[in-house]
């Protein structure tokens, strides 16, 4: 299999857990399910994770699960592979 | 009534109109509306008020001519029926146009027309039978099937003689037959009676003479035919006696007829016409409206008289003819007369008619008492039948044989049928209890058979389950096997030197085909030293591919397998394999490599093998090979797999570890597997099975499955055993099981022992299953070959070659099967997350049915093919290793029994279970623990 575009280096995650970055301070992990070349995503049982600052001026993060998670692909700034367990 | 109704194309169609909003006047609304109307009581009388030269043919409510009757049954009932009455009008229409000789006789005939009107009334009266008499279509094609049907409508011509009797003295002469004088006899009276206060009789005399009234049915049809029986227009008769009464002498000129010879026939003919053509509908009738009915019956059956012809219908036009013929009585006439009768009433019925008056004809014609009797049990047989009948579609049925066929033709009968569980559950155990006992049971099911939906762990191991079942069929077989011979085995073998060689199997099933000259002893060692020698020639000339060694293996091994010649190039065959499989490991010094722990990083195992991201575009070009493959199978195009093969890298010796090792790292490549199976060939999957168990150790799975390497598995890592069990396991499993010979099976095993470390590998879960796969398998086809002589010695002594290796790198390792209870907790500790995360509602109440164990009856199974495959003295040290483990699962067992009130259940079944497993492996010895202790097997 030829790698040609940089998508193509997306496909070979295809059904692999993969880390997303968001717009908006919010992050992604799940498995991925499909992608097209918008970078619209789908993901499976997935984490999101959001951040945001709280009155003290700490980093407070809330986590919400979703089964199936579909992503604009215009809110993602980066896809990588998580780090280990 | 039909007053108002009168003037039907008027009112009537208008407010069909209005009913049906702005619609133009649809034809079948317009008949809808006349079965309506039809329904309606005392309708028959609108002919005495209005008279009955109204146009016939049109449209109206009533005075419908016959063809617009079936017209208008058409629409009103069944696509089907209008279908059915297309085809009988073209039929119709060669033998005679019946609306037009109605209108002309109607045209021709004030007086008759009349009788016409009276005619057409009735029928409206009778339109509500009109979807009974569909049904007797319905029953005439079910005739015709069966063959049967004459009995079964008995009732019908009973009933419908009565409807239609005529008059008695038309009898008498006709009938000179015995049973028919009753009939005789009664009738006048009953006829009588009806006439007059009609309602009250009819019914009496029906259930009185059933079988007076069987035999009526053809008199009377014959009647009809001969006089056209005017019992539908009888009605009329009352405001106008003197017909009547002409017809009556008319009819009592008839009884001339009867003494003709052509009659018999004919009498047939009639009675087979009317029971089926007739008789249901009138029954149904009578049955959902009696007074009706009887009513009608009552006032049909004095005037009888009435000619024919006054029935609008071809035979009107005739009538006058029909009479002279009547009395001049030749039978094919007659015969006419009828059918066309039965063409008036219902021309769609014409053609079944005939065939079935054929039918009768021929059986009825003797209609002896016996006969009678005969048929009256018939008729209840087919009741009998008739009653379930319908009650299973064809899909139903269908099924049901679908269901049935699978159980024959499955492979594993006793596991897939539910019942045999049940009972199996219920016989090995001491389940007690009462309320708890099916919960028990139902429990003890679900786990046993791994159902889909359950299980204890929501887990699908079928494929386990598979294994399981074989390890347990074989410990059965083992069981089986006399006690003696398993004493004396050592006696045995050292007899053999003296005897030759003594089957412990039945000599008189499996005769030995050749003399053996067994010198067991040396033969081990000559096998031994030339698989040395062999080693030692691998060695010096690496360069042989396993994979062509084995081909050739495999070939020459078919016809040895088959026809079981136990020579001495069988046995250089079988070194030869097993020395190939030391040249592969031999020849390549990186598989040492696997027997250090150096695999547990998954990632170096990847870079081993190409790297993360080379690993994942195999897998993709996999999927795209498949994928492709797949679309040519159902094209139908040819299949070339070589693409596929070649992205599998399976026999790549370019990279550390195989690729296609790695490919197994990752879901998504484990998930096609079946898939990339369906493509291959034979040597293809064992090729790949091969460089599966030589690398084993390098398996991602291994690595995570086993307590060593993984003591803490996480969430993500049990679900991936699991997905690798159903989905590899499986393929294994059936790959062994449906196309493997003894030979392969040791190749692979021998394959496993040599490149990886086995004492590991059985520390891992998915490790120890893969080993209890090749071990209870090969024990399984000694067992089957052990009677049919399947297997050369030199088979078995490889075999017991191979086995001994396996049991050294095992030996005083084998506890160490047994993850430790730390490990065991995590797992528990894991799934119950697990569990409260996708069920938080079930588990929250902390519910003890709930509560989760750990599963070691993969390690029993294991423990027991080992011993299965082994002797006394292996057998012997598996106990000594493992006894401290048996001697805790048995206290396990107990300490359950002790356990709360609440637990009760759980623990009973649990404790079972433990039993279960546990008896597995020491029924192989002939041993079985019962209540915490252990005694000898009966």
């Amino acid at each position: 299999m030829s790698l040609e575009t940089p998508l193509d280096l997306l496909k070979l995650n295809l059904d692999e857990q993969v880390y997303v970055k968001l717009r908006g301070a919010r992050s992604l992990v799940g498995t991925l399910q499909a992608f097209d070349s918008h970078c619209n995503i789908v993901l499976s049982d997935a984490i999101e994770t959001i951040y945001e600052l709280d009155d003290e001026g700490d980093l407070q993060s809330v986590e919400r699960n979703s089964e199936m998670i579909f992503v604009r692909g215009d809110t993602v700034t980066l896809i990588t592979t998580p780090d280990e367990e | 009534m039909s007053f108002f109704g009168f003037d039907p194309s008027g009112p009537k169609s208008k407010e069909r109109n209005n009913d049906g909003g702005n619609k133009p006047l649809d034809f079948d609304d317009t008949y809808g509306g006349l079965g309506d109307y039809e329904q309606e009581e005392g309708d028959y009388l609108n002919a005495e008020t209005f008279g009955a030269d109204v146009e016939l043919g049109n449209d109206f409510d009533f005075g419908h001519s016959e063809s617009n009757q079936s017209g208008a049954s058409a629409t009103i009932q069944q696509p089907s029926h209008v279908h059915r009455s297309y085809v009988a009008a073209a039929s119709q229409g060669v033998s005679s146009s019946n609306p037009a000789q109605l209108d002309t006789s109607i045209d021709l005939k004030p007086m008759e027309s009349l009788w016409t009107a009276g005619e057409q009334e009735y029928q409206q009266e009778q339109q509500p039978q009109q979807p009974q008499v569909m049904s007797m279509e319905d029953i005439e094609r079910q005739q015709r099937q069966m063959q049967m049907a004459a009995a079964a409508h008995q009732q019908a011509p009973s009933q419908q003689g009565f409807m239609q009797m005529p008059p008695p003295p038309h009898n008498f002469p006709m009938q000179g037959l015995p049973p028919q004088q009753p009939y005789q006899q009664d009738q006048p009276n009953s006829q009588f009676v009806n006439q007059y206060p009609p309602h009250m009789i009819p019914p009496p005399a029906m259930q009185g003479h059933p079988n007076q009234f069987q035999q009526m049915p053809p008199m009377f049809n014959h009647h009809q035919s001969q006089i056209p029986n005017p019992n539908q227009h009888y009605p009329q008769m009352y405001p106008t006696p003197p017909p009547n009464f002409q017809e009556h002498h008319g009819q009592q000129q008839q009884p001339q007829l009867p003494l003709q010879p052509p009659q018999p026939p004919q009498q047939g003919n009639g009675y087979s016409a009317s029971p089926q053509t007739l008789p249901q509908p009138q029954l149904a009738h009578q049955q959902v409206s009696p007074p009706t009915t009887t009513q009608i019956q009552t006032e049909l059956q004095p005037p009888a008289g009435v000619s024919r012809s006054i029935l609008a219908s071809p035979q009107s036009v005739a009538s006058p003819r029909t009479e002279s013929n009547v009395t001049s009585a030749s039978p094919q006439p007659l015969q006419q007369e009828q059918q066309e009768h039965y063409q008036v009433r219902s021309p769609e019925q014409q053609l079944p008619v005939r065939n079935i008056q054929k039918q009768m004809q021929q059986r009825r014609e003797p209609l002896t008492p016996e006969e009678q009797k005969r048929l009256q049990v018939r008729h209840a047989k087919v009741e009998k039948i008739m009653k379930h009948s319908g009650v299973m579609t064809p899909r139903d049925k269908d099924f049901i044989t679908r269901y049935q066929l699978s159980q024959i033709v499955t492979d594993d009968p006793y596991n897939e049928d539910f019942y045999f569980q049940v009972y199996k559950i219920i016989q090995r155990g001491g389940i007690v209890g009462g309320e708890s006992n099916k919960g028990s049971i139902a429990r003890a099911y679900l786990e046993h058979s791994g159902h889909r939906l359950g299980g204890r762990y929501k887990r699908a191991d079928i494929a386990l389950q598979r294994m399981q079942s074989q390890v347990e069929k074989a410990v059965t077989v083992a069981k089986e096997r006399p006690q003696k011979n398993k004493d004396n085995v050592e006696k045995i073998t050292g007899r053999e030197g003296v005897l030759g060689k003594i089957s412990s199997a039945m000599n008189s099933k499996a005769p030995r085909r050749q003399l053996l000259i067994p010198s067991h002893k040396a033969s081990r060692i000559s096998n031994e030293d030339e698989l040395q020698s062999l080693l030692l020639a691998s060695s010096a000339s690496p360069s042989t591919s396993s994979l062509d060694g084995t081909d050739e293996h495999n070939n020459s091994h078919q016809p040895v397998d088959a026809a079981s010649l136990a020579n001495v190039p069988a046995l250089e065959d079988v070194t030869q394999h097993l020395g190939n499989v030391e040249i592969s490991q031999n020849s390549k010094s990186r598989r040492r490599s696997s027997y250090a722990f150096t695999s547990v990083d998954q990632n170096s195992v990847l870079s081993r093998s190409g790297g993360r991201k080379f690993v994942l575009s195999l897998i993709e070009t996999v999927y795209r090979e498949v994928l492709e493959l797949e679309a040519n199978l159902r094209s139908g195009k040819e299949i070339n797999n070589t693409l596929l093969w070649e992205a599998l890298h399976v026999d790549d010796d370019i990279y550390e570890v195989c690729p296609f090792i790695s490919m197994l790292t990752f879901d998504k490549g484990v998930k096609i597997m079946p898939r990339i199976f369906n493509f291959l060939d034979k040597k293809q999957k064992l090729k790949l099975l091969q460089t599966f168990f030589s690398e084993l150790s390098h398996l991602n799975i291994i690595i995570i499955s086993s307590y060593k390497t993984n003591p803490t598995p996480t969430d993500n890592q049990l679900k991936k055993i699991d997905l690798f069990q159903t989905v590899f396991l499986k393929i294994i499993v059936s790959f062994l099981s449906n196309n493997s010979n003894f030979i392969e099976i040791m190749g692979l095993l021998l394959h496993l022992i040599k490149n990886n470390n086995v004492s590991f590998i059985s520390t891992s879960k998915i490790g120890l299953n893969l080993i209890t796969v090749l071990i209870s398998r090969a024990a399984l086809i000694r067992q089957d070959s052990n009677r049919s002589n399947g297997l050369s010695s030199p088979e078995i002594s490889a075999w017991n070659e191979i086995y001994d290796k396996l049991f050294t790198a095992l030996e005083s390792k084998l506890a160490s099967v047994f993850p430790p209870q730390e490990y065991l907790d995590k797992v528990l500790k894991v799934m119950d997350e697990q569990q409260q995360q996708h069920l938080p509602h079930y588990n929250s109440g902390n519910s003890p049915s709930n509560v989760q164990f750990y599963d070691q009856s993969y390690i029993w199974q294991f423990l027991a093919s080992l011993a299965l495959s082994g002797k006394l003295n292996h057998q012997r040290i598996i106990i000594d290793e493992v006894r401290e483990e048996i001697f805790g699962t048995i206290n396990a067992a107990e300490e359950l029994l002790n356990s709360n009130e609440i637990d009760k259940a759980n623990a009973t079944y649990r404790r079972e279970k433990l039993y279960q497993d546990l008896n597995l492996f020491l029924n192989v010895m002939g041993l079985v623990s019962r209540d915490g202790e252990i005694s000898e097997l009966k």
